[in-house]
C-alpha cells in the first residue's frame, strides 16, 4: 500500500529531480522486447499511415490514384495478370494497399475453380485488384457484381477493370453502399441466387451483409462465402455469429497478412447449407 | 456322423425360413429349441412349468395388459432356464468348447430378448403360431435328442445374426412409442429376477442346481478371460453385460435354504463394501489441496502449466514443515515462556524510535514494534534455558536453523531420486501412441464436467505427442539453425553482461548514498537496487523469450534455455544483493565497535555517578528503552531479506494484475470498439508464463533459506505468500490466460526444476553457512550474544547438559583421525552404488531391446501362421463357390465368412500362443487346414451350399468337427 501511495506521492514532492537514469536503463529490455515482438505491426504502421501520409502532401494525389498511375505505366493493358503483377509490387515495394494479395489471391483463386460460379458478388472492389482477380478466375458467361461505396475508388476500379479488359457484361461496378445495395439486388438487377460472395469492405459491416444476404434469399443451398481479413483487422462478431448459427459449413485458411510476413491473417470459406 | 444330420436338420429349417417371413422365421426357431429343450429336460419341471402358466393367466384375466407381460416373463423365465441346462449340458459334453457356447448362449439371449420386445407388440399372433409351429417342428425334432440340441445351439446363432438388426429397430421403436412400455418392462424384469431368486431354486432338483452352478461359474469365468478374447468390442461389451446380468441373477439362488439368505447378505455387503471403498478414493482425492483446481488447469492448459501448480503445491508443503519447525520450536517458546517485552533492553523500542514506532509506514518496512518481536533474531535473549522445563532457547534456535537446511536438501535429494527412478522405469518412447490410446482414459470419472475436461486433457496429451513426434522427424538447415542459436546465446550473453553491469553500477551508486546518508537522497535513489532488481528480473525474461524464438528448439528444450538463462540472470541479482549485504553488515560491525566502547564508557560513568552521591540508595532502575544498544547486524540482514521477499510479492502480484488481468480485461472489452480485432490479433491475451513463474518460486525459496535464519518469521510470511498466490495465479490462469501455442508435455522437466532447486539450495546455504561460522555475532543481541561464534552454543551444551564420557565420545568422533577415514569410506560407497545403478540401467536397456526383439519375432510368426491358414481357406472358399449355384445371398455371406475367418485365424493363434500343449491347440490347425474337406463333400452331396455360410460362427465347424475327430 504504502509502495503504491509512494509511488504516487514522490515523483510528484521530487519532480525537480530526474527519476535515476539507472531506472530509466532497466525499461530497455521491454522496450526492446516490444519492438522486436511487434516489428511487423510497426513496419506495417508506417507503410499504411505515415507513408500515405507523406505522399498524400508531396503529391497531392491519393493513395489510389497514385496506385492507378503506376499500374497505367508499368503493365500491358488488356493482360490482367500483368496489372496484378503491377499491383503486387507496388503494394510490396512502394506503399501498402490492402488488396486481397497473391497468396490470399491464390487460395480465392482455387476456390473458383472448384465452385465454378456463374454469379459472383463482391462487396468492396476498392481499386479493383480484386475483381480482376475475380474476374480473370470466372467461367464464361459468368458475371461479377462489384460493390464499391467510394466514388473516387469506383472511378478507378472501373478503370482498372476495364484496362484489365473485362466488359461490362463480365464486371458490373455498382457504386453504392452495400447494404443499400443488397435489399435491391433481387429487384434491380434480377439476381436470383447468388454462387459466390466475395467480402474484403469495412470488417464491420461483413456480419449485417452476411444477415442482409440471408434476408433476402440471395444464398442458395452449395452457395460459397470468403470473407477477407477475418483474423487481422479481424471480424470477431462475424466469426462469433459463424460459430453460433450453424448455417454455413465454414473453415479458416490461415495466412499472413497481404504484402507482410509476420501478421497472421486469415481467409474464411462459408458454404451455405440452408435451414436443416 | 452326427456332423451330417445336423447339417441336413439345419437345412430343412433353413428351406422353411425362407417361406415363411421373418416373424415366423424366428418364431419358429424359438419353438424349436423349446421342444427340443423340453426333451431335453425332465417331465416334472414341464408340468410345473405349465401349472405355472395357468396361474397368472387366471388370476389376472381381466387385466389385458398384465396378462400380457406375465405370461411374458414367464416365458422368459421358462427359456432362461433352459438356456442354462442347455449351456451345462453342452459343457459337459465337451470342455473345449466352453467359449464358442458362452458366445451362443448370450446369443440366445439376444435372442430371447428380442421375442420378449416382439410379444410386447403382438401376443396373440404369435399364440397362433406358435400352434403350427408346433407341430411343423414334431417333424424335425423327432431324431435324435443330442442333434437337435446341437443343431439348435446352431440354429440360435443364426437367428442371432440374422435378426441383430431387426431386433435394433423393434427396441429403437419401443422406445420410440412410448416411455411407458419401456419402464413397465424393466419392472418386470426385476421381478423375475425376485422370482428366479426365490421361487425357483425350490423347483429345481439338486442336478439341475448342479448345473446352474457350474453355467454361473463358467460365466464368471468368461467375465474374467473375456478381455483376451479376439471379438470385436461391440460383441465383448454384449457378453459382458449378458453374463454379468446372469451371474447376479442367479447367484443368490444356489446357495441351500438357509445359505442362500447368509449369501445374498454377504454380496451385499461387498457391493457396499466396494462403493465405500470407492467413496473413500473420492474422499482422498478430495483432500489433496488443490488437486481439483490443477486437474482443471491441466485439462486446459497442458501439462506445462499444471506442472507449475503442482511445483508449487510441493514448495508450500516444504515451507509448511519448515514453518512447523520454527514455529513450534523458536517462536512460540520465546514468546510464551522466554522473557516479556519490555523486560530487557533488546526486548524494547529504543526512545528515540518510540514515537512512530506503531506507524504503519515503519510497520511496513518491518521496523518498530515489528523489529522488537519474535520476527526477528535480535528480539531473542541469550538466557541458556527458559521457562519452567528448561527449554534451551540458544540451542533449539541453532538446531532448527541447521536443521531447516537439512531437511530441505534431504526433500530436494530425495526427490529428485524419486524423478529419477520414474522416468528410468516408464519407457517414452516405444508404442507412446498406443499408450495413450488405450490407457489414458479415467474411468472412475463419474462428473459429466470432470468428463470434458478429461476429454480435454485427452485431446492435448494427444496433439502433444503429435507435436513431439513431428518435432523429432523435422530436418532443417542445420547451419542456419547453427548459426542462429549461436546469435541468440551471444545476445543473451550481452543481455545478462548489460544487466549484471547496471546493477553493479547502481549498488556502487547506493553505496555512495549511504556514505552520504540516505536522508539527503529522493525515495527513487535509496530504492535504486530493489526497482532495478525487480525491474531487470521482469523484462529481461521477456526479452529472452523474444531472442529465444530465433533458435527454433522443441518447446520443451527452448524452456529448459531460458530457465537457464532466467536462473543466470537471478542469481547474478542476488549474488549482487548479497554482496551488497556484506559490505553493510562490515560498515554495522565498525559501527558496533565504537558503540560497544561507548556502552562501557556509558556503564562506568553510571556506576560511578550513582556510587559516589549515594552508596545506601539502591541502584538506579533504568528503563530499558533508554539503554544504549549496538546496530544488530542480524537483526538487519532479517529485515533486508524480509523487505525482498515483500517488494518481490507485491512485484509478482502486480504484474499479475497489470499484466494479466488489466490486458485480458482491455482485451475483452475494447474489442467490441477496436478498430481490429484485439483477441486474434495484436495484444491478445498473455500466456502463462511457465519458466518465469517457476523460476521466481526458486528463487524465492532460496532467499528464504538465506534469511530465515535471522528472521524466523520468512517460512510464515513465505508460506501466506505461496497461499495467496496458490489461488490468484489458480484464477489468474483460467481467467486471463490463454493456453501455449505450442502445447507441449512438461513432465520430462520436473527434474529440472529440482536440480535447479538443489543448486540455488547449495548457493543460499553458502553465504549462511559463511556468516554463521565467520562473523562473530552482536554482542548485545539474538540467542548467541556473548559468545565468539554463533556455533559454541553446540559445545556449551556438550559440556553442561551431557555427562563427562559423551563430551568425550564426541571429542574424539570428531577427531580429523576419524572423521577423514569416515568421508572416504563414504565417497567410496557412493562411487560403488553409482557404478552398481550404472550396470543396472545398462542391464535394463538390453532387457528391454531383448523384449522388443522378441515381441516382433512373434509377430512375425503370427503373420505367417495367419496367411497360411488364411490362404488354406482362400482355397477352400474356391472349391465351394464352385458349387455355389443356389446360393441367396452370396455375396454377403463372403463378406462376413471372411471376418470370421480371421477371427479364428486369431483364435488359433491364441491357442497356439497360450499353451500349446493342448491337444485342443494342436488339433486346430489341423481342422483350419482341412476342415474344408469333407465341408465340400457334403455340400456337393447335398447340392445345397447354404451349410457354408454357417461357417462364420467359429462354434459350428468345431462342433462337427470334434465328434468326428473322435471317431477318427
Amino acid at each position: 500500500m504504502t509502495l503504491l501511495i509512494k509511488c504516487i506521492h514522490l515523483p510528484f514532492s521530487f519532480s525537480s529531480r530526474m527519476v535515476s537514469p539507472a531506472i530509466a536503463l532497466a525499461f530497455l529490455p521491454l522496450l526492446l522486447t516490444l519492438i522486436i515482438r511487434y516489428r511487423y505491426y510497426f513496419v506495417l504502421f508506417y507503410r499504411a499511415v505515415l507513408v500515405r501520409i507523406w505522399k498524400d502532401c508531396v503529391t497531392g494525389l491519393s493513395r489510389e490514384e497514385r496506385a492507378f498511375q503506376y499500374v497505367l505505366t508499368n503493365s500491358t493493358p488488356g493482360d490482367p495478370d500483368s496489372i496484378l503483377d503491377a499491383f503486387d509490387y507496388w503494394c510490396s515495394k512502394v506503399e501498402f494497399i490492402s488488396n486481397i494479395g497473391p497468396k490470399k489471391g491464390k487460395i480465392l483463386d482455387r476456390l473458383l475453380m472448384e465452385q465454378n460460379p456463374l454469379t459472383v458478388l463482391e462487396l468492396g472492389a476498392h481499386c479493383g485488384y480484386s475483381a480482376v482477380r475475380i474476374a480473370r478466375a470466372l467461367p464464361l458467361g459468368a458475371r461479377l457484381y462489384s460493390i464499391e461505396m467510394d466514388q473516387g475508388n469506383a472511378a478507378i476500379a472501373e478503370k482498372i477493370i476495364r484496362l484489365a479488359g473485362f466488359d461490362d457484361d463480365t464486371v458490373e461496378l455498382i457504386v453504392n453502399p452495400s447494404d443499400e445495395v443488397i435489399p435491391r439486388l433481387r429487384s434491380d438487377y434480377n439476381l436470383e441466387r447468388l454462387d459466390f460472395v466475395f467480402m474484403d469492405h469495412w470488417k464491420k459491416c461483413y456480419l449485417p451483409d452476411l444477415q442482409l444476404l440471408e434476408g433476402y434469399g440471395l444464398l442458395g443451398k452449395g452457395s460459397m462465402i470468403v470473407a477477407d481479413n477475418v483474423l487481422f483487422p479481424g471480424a470477431p462478431k462475424f466469426l462469433r455469429y459463424l460459430r453460433k448459427c450453424g448455417l454455413y459449413e465454414w473453415k479458416i485458411h490461415r495466412a499472413t497478412l497481404e504484402y507482410s510476413r509476420g501478421i497472421r491473417d486469415g481467409m474464411a470459406e462459408l458454404i451455405y447449407q440452408g435451414i436443416k | 456322423m452326427p456332423g451330417d444330420t445336423l447339417i441336413t436338420s439345419e437345412n430343412d429349417t433353413d428351406i422353411e425360413l425362407d417361406f415363411a417371413g421373418d416373424e415366423d422365421f424366428q418364431e419358429n426357431h424359438e419353438r424349436e429349441k423349446h421342444k427340443g429343450k423340453r426333451r431335453n429336460g425332465d417331465r416334472q419341471k414341464n408340468e410345473r412349468e405349465n401349472q405355472r402358466r395357468k396361474r397368472p393367466s387366471k388370476l389376472v384375466q381381466g387385466i389385458r395388459e398384465e396378462s400380457q407381460s406375465k405370461t411374458e416373463r414367464r416365458e422368459r423365465s421358462r427359456r432362461r432356464r433352459r438356456r442354462a441346462e442347455h449351456e451345462t449340458s453342452i459343457h459337459e459334453g465337451n470342455e473345449r468348447e466352453r467359449d464358442q457356447t458362452r458366445a451362443k448362449s448370450t446369443k440366445s439371449k439376444k435372442n430371447i430378448k428380442n421375442e420378449k420386445t416382439r410379444k410386447l407388440e403382438g401376443k396373440e399372433d404369435g399364440e397362433a403360431q406358435e400352434r403350427s409351429g408346433k407341430g411343423k417342428l414334431k417333424l424335425v425334432c423327432a431324431k435324435n435328442e443330442e442333434k437337435i440340441e446341437s443343431g439348435d445351439q446352431l440354429k440360435e446363432k443364426e437367428k442371432a445374426l440374422g435378426v441383430k438388426k431387426k431386433k435394433k429397430k423393434r427396441r429403437k421403436k419401443v422406445v420410440e412409442t412410448s416411455s411407458e412400455p419401456e419402464t413397465s418392462e424393466e419392472g418386470d424384469d426385476e421381478e423375475e429376477v425376485n422370482n428366479d431368486g426365490e421361487v425357483r431354486p425350490e423347483l429345481l432338483s439338486p442336478e439341475e442346481l448342479e448345473k446352474l452352478k457350474d453355467a454361473v461359474d463358467e460365466k464368471k469365468k468368461l467375465i474374467q478371460s473375456l478381455r483376451g478374447k479376439p471379438w470385436p468390442m461391440k460383441q465383448k461389451l454384449v457378453t459382458l453385460r449378458e453374463s454379468q446380468l446372469f451371474v447376479e441373477k442367479y447367484e443368490g439362488a444356489l446357495g441351500k435354504g438357509k445359505g442362500r439368505k447368509l449369501y445374498a447378505y454377504k454380496v451385499m455387503m461387498t457391493k457396499k463394501w466396494m462403493k465405500f471403498q470407492r467413496d473413500f478414493e473420492n474422499f482422498k482425492t478430495a483432500c489433496i489441496p488443490w488437486e481439483m483446481k490443477i486437474k482443471e488447469i491441466e485439462s486446459h492448459f497442458g501439462s506445462s502449466v499444471a506442472s507449475y501448480f503442482i511445483f508449487l503445491r510441493w514448495m508450500y508443503g516444504i515451507n509448511m514443515i519448515l514453518f512447523g519447525l520454527t514455529f513450534g520450536l523458536v517462536m512460540v517458546p520465546e514468546a510464551l515462556m522466554g522473557r516479556p517485552y519490555g523486560s530487557i533492553p533488546r526486548k524494547t523500542v529504543p526512545r528515540a524510535e518510540e514515537a512512530g514506532a506503531m506507524d504503519f509506514a515503519v510497520l511496513w518496512d518491518f521496523g518498530g514494534y515489528a523489529q522488537y518481536s519474535v520476527l526477528f533474531y535480535g528480539y531473542y535473549n541469550n538466557q541458556r534455558a527458559i521457562g519452567w522445563f528448561k527449554f534451551r532457547m540458544p540451542l533449539s534456535y541453532f538446531l532448527v536453523g541447521v536443521g531447516t537446511v537439512a531437511y530441505s536438501y534431504m526433500v530436494v535429494i530425495r526427490t529428485m531420486a524419486r524423478n529419477a527412478n520414474e522416468s528410468g522405469i516408464g519407457d517414452d518412447n516405444s508404442f507412446n501412441f498406443s499408450w495413450k490410446m488405450f490407457t489414458s482414459w479415467d474411468y472412475l470419472i463419474g462428473n459429466p464436467e470432470t468428463a470434458d475436461n478429461k476429454f480435454a486433457s485427452i485431446t492435448t496429451s494427444f496433439k502433444e505427442a503429435i507435436l513431439e513426434e513431428q518435432e523429432s522427424r523435422k530436418d532443417d538447415n542445420i547451419h542456419l539453425t547453427r548459426f542462429l542459436r549461436v546469435l541468440a546465446n551471444f545476445l543473451v550473453l550481452c543481455c545478462l553482461a548489460g544487466s549484471g553491469y547496471l546493477i553493479y553500477f547502481v549498488v556502487r551508486r547506493s553505496q555512495k548514498f549511504a556514505l552520504d546518508g540516505l536522508e539527503n537522497h529522493t525515495w527513487w535513489e535509496r530504492n535504486e537496487v530493489n526497482m532495478v532488481m525487480s525491474l531487470l528480473g521482469m523484462f529481461c525474461p521477456m526479452l529472452f523469450d523474444v531472442i529465444s524464438t530465433l533458435e527454433n528448439y522443441h518447446p520443451r528444450v527452448a524452456l529448459q534455455w531460458q530457465l537457464g538463462r532466467i536462473f543466470a540472470l537471478f542469481l547474478g541479482n542476488l549474488y549482487t544483493f548479497i554482496i551488497a549485504l556484506m559490505d553493510a553488515i562490515n560498515l554495522k560491525r565498525k559501527e558496533e565497535k565504537v558503540v560497544k566502547y561507548n556502552i562501557t564508557m556509558w556503564e562506568a560513568s553510571l556506576y560511578n555517578g550513582t556510587g559516589s552521591e549515594n552508596s545506601t540508595a539502591p541502584p538506579i532502575t533504568i528503563h530499558p528503552a533508554d539503554v544504549p544498544r549496538g546496530p544488530c547486524w542480524e537483526t538487519m540482514v532479517g529485515q533486508e531479506f524480509v523487505r525482498l521477499i515483500i517488494s518481490d510479492t507485491m512485484t509478482t502480484y502486480i504484474t499479475l494484475l497489470i499484466g494479466d488481468f488489466l490486458r485480458a480485461v482491455l482485451v475483452r472489452f475494447l474489442n467490441h470498439c477496436w478498430c481490429w480485432d484485439l483477441e486474434a490479433g495484436f495484444p491478445s491475451y498473455s500466456e502463462f508464463d511457465v519458466s518465469g513463474n517457476v523460476l521466481g518460486l526458486i528463487f524465492n525459496q532460496g532467499m528464504i533459506w538465506m534469511g530465515a535464519f535471522y528472521a524466523p518469521c520468512l517460512p510464515a510470511l513465505n508460506l501466506l505468500r505461496l497461499h495467496v498466490s496458490m489461488y490468484l495465479q489458480c484464477w489468474a490462469v483460467m481467467c486471463c490466460n490463454v493456453p501455449q501455442e505450442r502445447v507441449f508435455k512438461a513432465s520430462g522437466s520436473n527434474n529440472f526444476y529440482m536440480a535447479m532447486l538443489l543448486v540455488i539450495l547449495f548457493l543460499s546455504t553458502l553465504p549462511a553457512i559463511y556468516t554463521i561460522v565467520t562473523i562473530p555475532p552482536s554482542f548485545d543481541c539474538g540467542p548467541f550474544s556473548g559468545k565468539n561464534r554463533m556455533f559454541d552454543v553446540i559445545q556449551e551444551t556438550l559440556e553442561s547438559d551431557f555427562p563427562a564420557w559423551f563430551s568425550k565420545v564426541f571429542s574424539y568422533a570428531s577427531n580429523p583421525g576419524l572423521v577423514l577415514p569416515f568421508i572416504l569410506l563414504m565417497v567410496l560407497a557412493i562411487y560403488y552404488l553409482q557404478s552398481t545403478s550404472k550396470s543396472y540401467k545398462e542391464a535394463n536397456v538390453e532387457l528391454k531391446k531383448k523384449l522388443q526383439m522378441q515381441n516382433e519375432e512373434n509377430k512375425k510368426k503370427n503373420k505367417q501362421a495367419a496367411l497360411k491358414a488364411q490362404m488354406d481357406l482362400e482355397e477352400a472358399r474356391k472349391s465351394a463357390s464352385q458349387t455355389a449355384e443356389h446360393q441367396r445371398n452370396n455375396n454377403a455371406s463372403v463378406q462376413r465368412r471372411e471376418d470370421d475367418e480371421e477371427i479364428d485365424n486369431k483364435n488359433q493363434r491364441m491357442y497356439h500362443g497360450r499353451n500349446p500343449s493342448l491337444s485342443a491347440g494342436d488339433r486346430e490347425p489341423q481342422f483350419s487346414a482341412r476342415g474344408p474337406g469333407p465341408r465340400n463333400g457334403h455340400n456337393g452331396n447335398h447340392g445345397n451350399p447354404r451349410y457354408l455360410p454357417g461357417f462364420r460362427q467359429q462354434s459350428e465347424p468345431r462342433m462337427c468337427r470334434v465328434p468326428s475327430l473322435e471317431r477318427h
